[in-house]
């Protein structure tokens, strides 16, 4: 209820921060209310057109998402993280 | 590929129980599934004008509400909440040591309903409520260090009230056919029924509903000012029946409860029919068909609660209320939600060194599933006209028609579990459509 990004029955899914770097594509979903973490990590997932992996930056371990990733044929790598935060590396499978 | 393979859900088991603690509460929620429908057609004659007292029935009756929806809201609950709540198990024996104390405590208490016998009665609901008292420690402990979603921590705190209330009530009326009650036997039922279905279940699965039907529907986060709301709601309804039971103002109270209550109920679904509508995965077949059967049936529930305290003169409007409550709304919101969750929990257990993780969707099993949801429906269709046409013949054919369909639930569940120890190279079925 502290989080004025709340209204009516429910709000869109806000959008996490993206970027890109080196290593893959970004995408922190800190601070989002269950389930939307995974629904915008499944959405990125989803329109990602090459192969290239996804850094998910989480403050939890996510362990609903992954039957939901393995079905998009997806596999998730615990990566070290700074403290206090869930490090995800995100690959497609062979 | 070979890193894949050991990677996937490292981590995620942290806080998820073995394997063998939710399956064993669901495999055992599965076989009295198939011992209810038995009981039912043993109790067929006595059915259709139930209204309490030693028999079948009554039998049928606690094998779905302990052998099926306590069953399986414990095993729900006891690995979903740790998650949930980000709260590690208190005690990792608990769970087993509950199935153990519990599971024959409910085949003895059907046993003795069934066949009169009041020592195995009395022994089975010793047993029954034992392990039902550890099950509430537990979850007291859980919702009492939980961090975040309070929408289930609120919903989960009056369902342990509930169970209370239960407790005392169940222990009661079980030792009032030893001869010793606790409270007067009107007392104890009139507490009984509103705080076992509406209470203690039915907060579960109002408090279960807010999380696991937005992540089924990959919708947004459900409002929580709302889902507290329906939760203040229904308490208050709740505590109306409980005053009323004690015989101050009982109509008037009962009534208000009801239209309360109904408050409570029409915020729940509305939510619930937003998260629907806006959900990422629009096709979610025929396990939210039952979802939605479910929950018409809540709301004809509480109409035939109205009816029964407005002494409508319509025969066999008791029973047809138990039957809408029990079977109607508990019952199919249940199974609906439980073919998702078996393939979704088989597959965040996946077996270690599996060459690829099974997906939920190569885990599930969808013909059993399509013979379940039209036996189950037809079933509850022929147990309300049973009801009000007071036909023992009626009621045999419900409880044949509901034994097949439990026979092809629990092959489903069978298919998992043998599908998740032999996963097959298969693609998955894209079930995420991810606009």
């Amino acid at each position: 209820m502290n989080d004025p990004r709340h209204s009516g029955d429910a709000s869109p899914v806000r959008n996490p921060r993206r970027w890109v770097e080196h290593d893959g594509v970004h995408i922190d979903v800190r601070g989002l209310p269950p389930p939307e973490p995974m629904v915008a990590i499944l959405a990125l997932v989803e329109s990602m057109r090459d192969a290239g992996p996804v850094i998910v930056h989480h403050e939890r371990d996510p362990q609903m998402l992954y039957p939901e990733l393995a079905e998009l044929g997806w596999a998730a790598t615990r990566i070290d993280g700074v403290a206090g935060e869930v490090r995800l590396r995100l690959e497609r499978l062979e | 590929m070979k890193r894949h393979m050991h990677t996937f859900l490292s981590g995620a088991k942290s806080r998820l129980l073995p394997a063998s603690v939710p399956f064993r509460f669901f495999g055992a929620a599965c076989v009295y599934h198939v011992l209810a429908w038995v009981a039912l057609f043993a109790g067929a004659d006595q059915f259709p004008h139930f209204s309490g007292g030693l028999g079948w029935p009554l039998a049928a009756l606690h094998l779905i509400t302990l052998g099926v929806l306590t069953m399986t809201a414990m095993g729900a609950s006891l690995q979903l909440l740790p998650v949930a709540t980000r709260q590690p198990v208190f005690a990792l024996r608990a769970p087993a040591v509950i199935w153990w104390i519990y599971t024959p405590g409910v085949a003895a208490l059907a046993l003795g309903m069934g066949t009169g016998q009041t020592l195995l009665l009395t022994g089975g609901a010793t047993s029954v409520v034992a392990g039902l008292a550890v099950y509430g420690a537990l979850l007291a402990h859980n919702l009492y260090g939980a961090r975040g979603m309070p929408n289930v921590i609120a919903h989960g705190w009056v369902a342990l009230a509930s169970l209370a209330v239960l407790l005392v009530t169940a222990l009661s009326l079980a030792y009032s056919y030893g001869g010793v009650p606790i409270l007067t036997r009107p007392l104890a039922l009139a507490l009984h029924v509103p705080f076992a279905a509406y209470g203690f279940m039915g907060m579960l699965v109002l408090g279960f509903s807010c999380v696991l039907v937005p992540m089924f529907a990959l919708s947004p986060a459900i409002d929580e000012r709302s889902v507290l709301v329906s939760c203040i709601f229904a308490a208050i309804a709740l505590l109306g029946v409980g005053v009323a039971a004690f015989g101050i103002a009982p109509a008037r109270l009962r009534i208000a409860a009801l239209v309360v209550g109904s408050v409570a109920v029409v915020v729940h679904l509305r939510l619930m029919r937003h998260a629907l509508a806006t959900g990422l995965r629009r096709s979610l077949g025929g396990s939210f068909m039952l979802v939605r059967i479910a929950w018409g049936l809540l709301v004809a529930s509480l109409l035939a609660a109205l009816g029964i305290v407005l002494e409508l003169p319509m025969a066999g409007l008791p029973t047809l209320f138990g039957m809408l409550l029990v079977a109607g709304w508990l019952l199919t919101i249940l199974v609906g939600l439980l073919q998702r969750i078996l393939p979704f929990l088989a597959s965040m257990h996946a077996i270690p060194g599996s060459r690829r993780p099974p997906t939920p969707s190569t885990l599930t099993a969808p013909r059993p599933l399509a013979i379940h949801f039209y036996c189950h429906l037809a079933a509850l269709c022929c147990l309300a006209v049973a009801t009000m046409t007071d036909s023992p013949n009626l009621t045999r054919t419900a409880a044949v028609t509901g034994l097949a369909g439990a026979l092809a639930f629990a092959a489903f569940f069978a298919l998992v579990l043998w599908r998740r120890r032999h996963p097959v190279a298969m693609t998955p079925v894209r079930t995420t459509s991810v606009a």
